[in-house]
């Protein structure tokens, strides 16, 4: 977390915070690409992938947000096939993800 | 200085109302782009604002165009917050109306940075709006006693006049000079004549209604144009107030109490009249002339009010 430490000035209490706001919001947007790629649309992809990589760049969860961003830019080409295989990089990460911020949140390391 | 946030992504708006809110900003927080549309045109909104791009109801490309279209009296600078990075959206959004474009994730020394560049442009147009206005007013108000000038409350006249035909109202002017005032100049002096003057303008304003127009026709002659003052009687006893305003108590000044009377006099203008400015004016001016010629410090009305 240095880096997301860092880009909220070491105010600790804003990092649990934010952190807090991405457990509750993070399940919610991941569900809503979830079903946008399993509907076969790709602009609510675009969408939703877009709002993902805004929300882990702003985390500086960087590896993430570019996962996202490739998702985002495969549904913006149209190009199922490359959606799919995004998604499945995308969700290779996501677990861990979330593992990483409840474990910070509950006291361990990320 | 007040701000608005918009962006539906919670984790972004609490990170920039955090981050405004120490730099000193006054945070407005919103999550949809019509709310925030709607913020941004009230007239005492914010004035500085970071839009999201994507986001429900309206876009912040959609809510730069709002605020162009609707809210013209001061800028609004706005500033497009949005990880959309491609050159054809850095255009998009500045063609929509934004002033500058930041890419996410932003950097809190280069979001301070823009917006302080936002708020010397802000500043910028508040000191030309002012000397503007500065302008403006020098250009229709009389240096001296600060009340509209000749050409400005002849100018408010031809539109009264015109305003009456077409509205069916009457129009009364009251034409004012003050006795013997050269007397005042040639035994005071001419600083003295001008605290005279500047007081006479201040108990002029102090003696009409907030609709009326006051101004200084001449160096000693003052203008009053009283609007839908229709029975002779309402605009004689209104001359007579202003006539009691000026000589019912002398003029305080540095050289002591002065007193100082004024004559007046009177033209009325019904709906149905359709007497030009000049002759309305004519009409008052021979109305004062009688006024001195009945021993000043009185009243008369024109042919008009005596008809």
């Amino acid at each position: 977390m240095p880096d997301l430490l860092a880009r909220v000035d070491n105010d600790s209490e804003l990092l649990t915070e934010l952190l807090a706001l991405f457990q509750e919001d993070f399940p919610r947007l991941r569900d809503a690409l979830h079903n946008a790629v399993h509907a076969g649309d790709p602009l609510p992809v675009e969408k939703a992938a877009h709002a993902l990589k805004g929300m882990l760049a702003n985390l500086s969860i960087k590896h993430g947000a570019v996962l996202a961003a490739h998702v985002e830019a495969a549904a913006r080409a149209g190009d199922k096939r490359e959606i799919q295989q995004a998604m499945a990089a995308f969700e290779g990460e996501e677990t861990g993800l979330l593992a990483a911020v409840d474990r910070f949140m509950a006291g361990g390391k990320p | 200085m007040k701000i608005l946030i918009a962006d539906d992504e919670a984790v972004s708006l609490r990170m920039l109302e955090r981050t405004l809110e120490r730099a000193g900003y006054e945070v407005t927080a919103v999550s949809n782009g019509r709310e925030a549309a709607e913020v941004l045109c009230r007239p005492d909104g914010p004035r500085l604002a970071l839009l999201d791009w994507v986001m429900p109801q309206l876009d912040g490309p959609a809510v730069c165009r709002t605020v162009r279209r609707k809210r013209s009296q001061r800028h609004v600078y706005l500033v497009l917050l949005t990880s959309k990075s491609s050159k054809e959206d850095i255009v998009e959004g500045l063609e929509s109306g934004a002033d500058d474009y930041l890419i996410k994730p932003f950097d809190p020394g280069e979001l301070n940075a823009r917006l302080h560049t936002g708020m010397r442009i802000l500043e910028l147009e508040d000191n030309l709006l002012e000397a503007r206005e500065d302008m403006r007013y020098k250009a229709t108000h009389d240096s001296l006693t600060s009340l509209l000038n000749r050409g400005t409350i002849l100018e408010l006249l031809t539109g009264e006049l015109n305003r009456k035909q077409r509205d069916q109202h009457s129009i009364s002017i009251v034409l004012g000079d003050l006795d013997h005032f050269k007397l005042v100049n040639d035994t005071y002096g001419h600083i003295l004549g001008d605290e005279v003057l500047r007081e006479v303008a201040r108990r002029m304003l102090g003696s009409v209604r907030s609709y009326d127009f006051v101004g200084r026709y001449g160096g000693e002659e003052f203008l009053v144009v009283l609007n839908n003052c229709c029975a002779v009687e309402t605009a004689a006893d209104r001359a007579e107030e202003i006539r009691r305003a000026i000589g019912d108590s002398p003029i305080r000044t540095t050289q002591g109490l002065i007193p100082i009377t004024m004559s007046l006099g009177v033209s009325v203008s019904r709906p149905s009249d359709t007497l030009p400015l000049e002759d309305v004016l004519c009409e008052a001016d021979d109305a004062l002339y009688a006024a001195k010629s009945a021993g000043r410090n009185c009243c008369r009305l024109g042919s008009a009010g005596r008809a």
